[in-house]
């Protein structure tokens, strides 16, 4: 198929981006998004142009690294699918597609699509592990564990950290990244010891950071790769208001 | 008390806040449209209802003044966290598409995305309406002297009036409609027992408080109603002394009912 790209580029973080445009013309739909960047990259160093820069790693949908705004949706127009799972047979010969990197004030553009979302790590390292020593094999007997908060804890630890929920929402509001990091150990008994410095630490991170407000308007979750739930969301007011009242610090 | 101040700043604490305001806020809303729908009933009950309210002195200034509170810090906390909200994204997409499955547009015009848009003018519109009603500023001269149920109705038969308490209701319940689902969420009341409860009561509390009040405007029209005169020396007029004191009884029930009552 025949496709005409709009892409960002941007030379650095400093510099002015702009939209440059590209045609493709011979696309196999069985190719993914990046494998499509990728002869788009082969063909620009061809021709002695600078390739397009974007972030990947696994290309499988775990590890959380590609962002790609594809025509105004985080990760493209499927649901929980990474930019990296996507598949061009999604689209269609003569299409045109717009691609943006992330876009929000605490994630700065390194190059073209490529942004630095070490935001999320310093949210990380304010709050986001348990400190214990959690033992071997054999001491998961002795830590109960309803089957439900296991469940409920799997599921907010799957998130990838990929950042598009912050890139999906109007406000560029960190809360589902951080309410999936607080929920995974809020659920569980290792993560009882530090649960109130936890919530306040990390969401100070988070407020310092420059990220927006919950507005509660859902686009997170429709945008999360990993389906995420604004469940946690709440899970996560009520964790740091009872943090903020009950905290001895 | 740096923990006070801290938490109100966070961005959890601040739509905490915005969302008890909120709550509490809402409660006065079904407060007034209870006490308004005894228009209904009939101008006696409604003008009783207004003057024993109206008794209670002390009762209404801390109200008043709570309700004063309330409003600031609602909005004043709003309108932070829309500043910090617009400044966490400053280069706009070129296109942006929501992925929620019912919604196609990008940035639809729904309650959602306009709360402080809607806030800001049911608060223009809470402006008129105290100008109206309690600071007699609009039309002093024709509601000099009436009852508040024939002051209401004088008011709200005036065009202008009773347009602007159409739209202000109908924007008031669009307001509510997203609010009064989302204070839950932010105030971490969420559990799947309870999801579908909650997710319908901001549209169903909106739709009754936004139409039981836009129904005063257009009632005040309908109803067949002779406006009494404008009366402008009004105490003489009445021809009693103390006929537009609030606090004596006699003086506000209708004439004919007056030696029925008790004292
Ligand atoms: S919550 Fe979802 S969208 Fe946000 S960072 Fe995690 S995986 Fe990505
Ligand atoms: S490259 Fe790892 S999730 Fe897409």
């Amino acid at each position: 198929m025949k496709l005409t790209l709009h892409i960002w580029r941007q030379p650095n973080t400093e510099a002015d981006g702009e939209f440059k445009t590209y045609e493709l013309p011979d696309v196999s739909e069985h190719m993914s998004f990046l494998e499509m960047l990728d002869v788009l990259n082969e063909k620009l160093i061809s021709e002695g142009q600078e390739p397009v820069a974007f972030d990947h790693d696994c290309r499988e949908g775990i590890c959380g690294t590609c962002s790609l705004m594809i025509n105004g949706q985080a990760h493209g127009p499927d649901r929980e699918t990474t930019a990296c799972q996507l598949h061009m047979r999604r689209f269609k010969d003569g299409d045109e597609i717009w691609i943006e990197p992330w876009r929000a004030k605490a994630f700065p553009v390194i190059k073209d699509l490529v942004v630095n979302r070490s935001a999320f790590d310093r949210i990380m390292q304010a709050g986001g592990y348990v400190s214990v020593n959690t033992g071997n094999a054999p001491d998961a007997n002795s830590t109960i564990v309803p089957k439900q908060n296991a469940d409920l804890a799997f599921d907010a630890a799957t998130c990838i950290g990929c950042g598009a929920c912050v890139a999906a929402c109007k406000n560029a509001s960190a809360m589902l990244f951080l309410s999936a990091k607080v929920s995974q150990l809020a659920l569980l008994p290792q993560g009882q010891p530090e649960r109130k410095s936890r919530a306040i630490n990390m969401l100070k991170q988070m407020d310092e950071e420059g990220f927006g407000n919950c507005t509660n308007t859902n686009e997170c979750e429709a945008a999360c790769p990993a389906g995420i739930s604004v469940e946690n969301i709440a899970r996560l007011n009520r964790q740091y208001v009872s943090a903020v009242l009950t905290s001895r610090d | 008390m740096s923990w006070v101040t801290n938490a109100i700043k966070s961005s959890i604490g601040r739509k905490f806040l915005v969302a008890c305001t909120g709550l509490l806020l809402c409660g006065f809303l079904v407060a007034h449209l209870i006490g308004n729908l005894l228009m209904y009933i009939g101008p006696e009950v409604y003008n009783n209802y207004a003057h024993t309210l109206h008794s209670q002195e002390y009762l209404i200034k801390i109200a008043e003044v709570g309700l004063l509170v309330l409003f600031i810090a609602h909005l004043w906390l709003a309108i932070e966290a829309s500043g910090r909200n617009r400044a966490a994204r400053q280069t706009r997409y070129a296109v942006k598409k929501s992925k929620l499955p019912n919604r196609k547009i990008p940035f639809a015009i729904t309650p959602e995305n306009y709360m402080l848009v809607s806030g800001i003018i049911v608060l223009i519109f809470l402006c008129i309406h105290l100008g109206d009603f309690t600071f007699n500023l609009t039309m002093p001269e024709k509601i000099e002297g009436l009852e508040p149920y024939d002051k209401a109705i004088v008011i709200m038969r005036s065009p202008i009036s009773a347009i602007a308490y159409v739209i202000g209701s109908l924007l008031l319940m669009w307001h509510l409609w997203h609010g009064a689902t989302s204070m839950f969420q932010t105030l971490g009341l969420r559990h799947p027992k309870y999801d579908g409860l909650t997710q319908n009561f901001g549209p169903v509390f909106a739709t009754i408080i936004g139409l039981g009040f836009a129904t005063f405007p257009i009632y005040a029209w309908l109803v067949p109603y002779n406006p009494p005169a404008p009366n402008p020396d009004a105490p003489e007029a009445h021809g009693e002394p103390d006929s537009h004191s609030m606090n004596t009884i006699p003086a506000w029930q209708p004439a004919s009912d007056r030696n029925e009552l008790p004292g």
